[in-house]
């Protein structure tokens, strides 16, 4: 058990967070606790102590070393625990100055307000709001503040998320007086290793790296907005599991949008094919463009991420499927097939109408050939949302089965609703979200 | 979250615009105080030697002389770093923070809170 709860990566971040709590916890002894500025103002250093550690732990998220997020139950999941910590983290650090102000409102109002905005010289100070003001307008997208973003900006937006991080330390360091001795220093000093490794791999090392050379062999145009690219390595072929994702960057100046950009795609091939397999849907510019990619062009791809089929898993399960959500599902099934690999899968596969069932005959000729392996087609216009008679009508014994769910956010959340409805436990429901937050 | 992260920061511009205009509307301005200066007693340093304990502690800074009775309990290190200088001048242990930083300007602003008068030049 205490090994299992080590392999968990929110884990390591609770546990970090626990740390950084109980080194505060030594500030608490000088608090005077019949005096609510004392407290005040321990309870303002304390939100800002852990608002800069959730800052710093979510920079450090940012790695994208590949196998690195399977302890976070793959890439999707990671980046929600480093949502969660940049949102706790702005939560925390705009409560620090606010309660700091309020426990010197004690000594004068002026007291306060001079706290707040004392004169230029007091650089200390301008740097931790220069921080705070930057923290707002790069988490301001991420939070949608102010409508939705469009995904580039956003990106981009999000860089400024290296100086306030840096202004951030340059004001925590001037303040180190709550944790003994010089612990601040020592936890703000790993913190920012971390933090500055991570950078430093995601922007400098997994470029030269980590991104393996491609070139496009073959474009199927599966659907009018769907095409599968065939990929040809130039040098060191991918390993990767089937359900897999992986970061595509197109080199083809013909594009009309997303040269140069790096966008997350799922494999769709079987990991022991020579040629990486991708099916792209038309969700956005870049995946609008790239329906046109020509073949001989150069991409780049980065991986593998998620961590969507466990190695070894129950052999008897239910897969349930959403529109473009088929693609983990497709290379999965490609994989069972090529190697022959006994199988109890039904799967359902959910879809508006018949124009958008794609891949249907590619599965339905592996049902044929691979005993144990059954689909089940659910049509949206003709039955509604899929309801609980219908899973059991159609999959046989599925209180014995783990449970693949792949989708729109909506059927996610209803599958899983239905089937915790029908008492299988959450342990044994696996999903796999395409939308990143 | 979204909604509660965007809750929490219209609530944070809230605070600090309400404490903003409160203290612009408030009497208890820096200007007050500055011009009664003139006015203020003048202590030497024997007067205040007399006032060095924690209960009752004067200190001169900088040509001002301070009651920090009230702050100390307030004050961010134990009770005894401030004690050491209870009575004394202290413009050294304010300026040196006893590891050779000064205090912050805003230190230096709350400070004048507590200005009870004028140190007697010798």
């Amino acid at each position: 058990m205490p090994l299992r709860w080590l392999k968990s990566g929110q884990n390591w971040m609770i546990a970090a967070i626990c740390l950084v709590l109980v080194l505060s916890l030594y500030g608490a002894i000088q608090v005077d606790w019949t005096d609510a500025a004392s407290i005040l103002n321990y309870l303002g250093r304390l939100t800002g102590i852990l608002g800069l550690a959730l800052l710093l732990l979510a920079a450090a998220l940012i790695t994208r070393v590949p196998g690195f997020d399977r302890h976070f139950g793959g890439l999707t999941k990671l980046w929600k625990t480093h949502h969660l910590l940049g949102a706790g983290s702005l939560v925390l650090l705009m409560a620090h100055p606010v309660l700091l102000a309020l426990a010197a409102t004690d000594v004068s109002l002026s007291a306060a307000v001079t706290l707040l905005f004392p004169p230029l010289s007091n650089w200390q100070i301008w740097s931790g709001w220069l921080s705070l003001i930057l923290m707002m307008i790069f988490l301001a997208p991420s939070f949608s503040f102010f409508g939705r973003p469009e995904y580039q900006r956003w990106k981009f937006v999000h860089r400024l998320a290296g100086p306030a991080v840096v202004l951030a330390l340059i004001h925590a360091y001037q303040y180190g007086r709550t944790m003994p001795a010089h612990a601040e220093r020592w936890l703000w000093l790993l913190l920012s290793i971390l933090a500055v490794g991570a950078v430093l791999w995601r922007f400098v090392f997994s470029r030269r790296i980590a991104r393996l050379k491609y070139s496009v062999e073959k474009v199927v145009a599966v659907a009018n907005n769907l095409v599968e690219l065939t990929l040809m390595p130039e040098q060191r072929h991918l390993k990767y599991q089937a359900g897999q994702f992986v970061y595509l960057v197109p080199y083809d100046r013909s594009l009309s949008a997303g040269y140069g950009e790096e966008h997350p795609y799922t494999v769709s091939s079987s990991p022991d094919e020579p040629v990486l397999r991708i099916a792209i849907k038309d969700l956005g510019d870049a995946s609008r463009a790239i329906q046109t990619i020509q073949p001989g062009s150069l991409v780049t791809i980065e991986g593998p991420y998620g961590d969507f089929f466990p190695a070894n898993g129950n052999p008897k399960q239910l897969w349930i499927a959403g529109g473009i959500g088929i693609t983990p599902f497709l290379g999965r099934a490609r994989y069972l097939l090529r190697n022959q690999i006994p199988t109890d899968v039904h799967l359902i596969y959910c879809v508006q109408d018949e124009a958008r069932s794609r891949f249907l005959d590619e599965l339905e000729e592996i049902a044929k050939q691979l005993d144990g392996f059954n689909i089940t087609i659910h049509y949206f216009y003709r039955m509604g949302p899929l309801n609980a008679e219908f899973l059991t009508e159609h999959c046989p014994e599925i209180n014995q089965r783990d449970v693949f769910i792949c989708g729109p956010q909506p059927l996610n959340n209803l599958a899983k609703r239905l089937l915790s409805t029908a008492g299988i436990p959450g342990s044994r429901i696996h999903t796999e979200e395409f939308e990143l937050l | 979250m979204k909604k509660f992260v965007y809750t929490l920061f219209i609530a944070f511009w809230a605070s600090i615009g309400t404490l903003v205009t409160v203290h612009a509307l408030s009497s208890d301005g820096p200007e007050a105080s500055a011009a009664a200066v003139d006015e203020l007693p003048v202590y030497s340093l024997e007067d205040i030697a007399a006032h060095n304990t924690l209960d009752d502690c004067w200190m001169a800074m900088e040509g001002k002389v301070y009651d920090f009775t009230e702050y100390i309990p307030k004050h961010p290190t134990p009770p005894a770093i401030m004690e050491a200088w209870c009575g004394k001048e202290a413009t050294e242990g304010m300026r040196t923070k006893g590891y050779g930083r000064d205090h912050s300007e805003a230190a230096w602003q709350m400070a004048e809170a507590y200005l009870i008068g004028m140190l007697k030049e010798e």
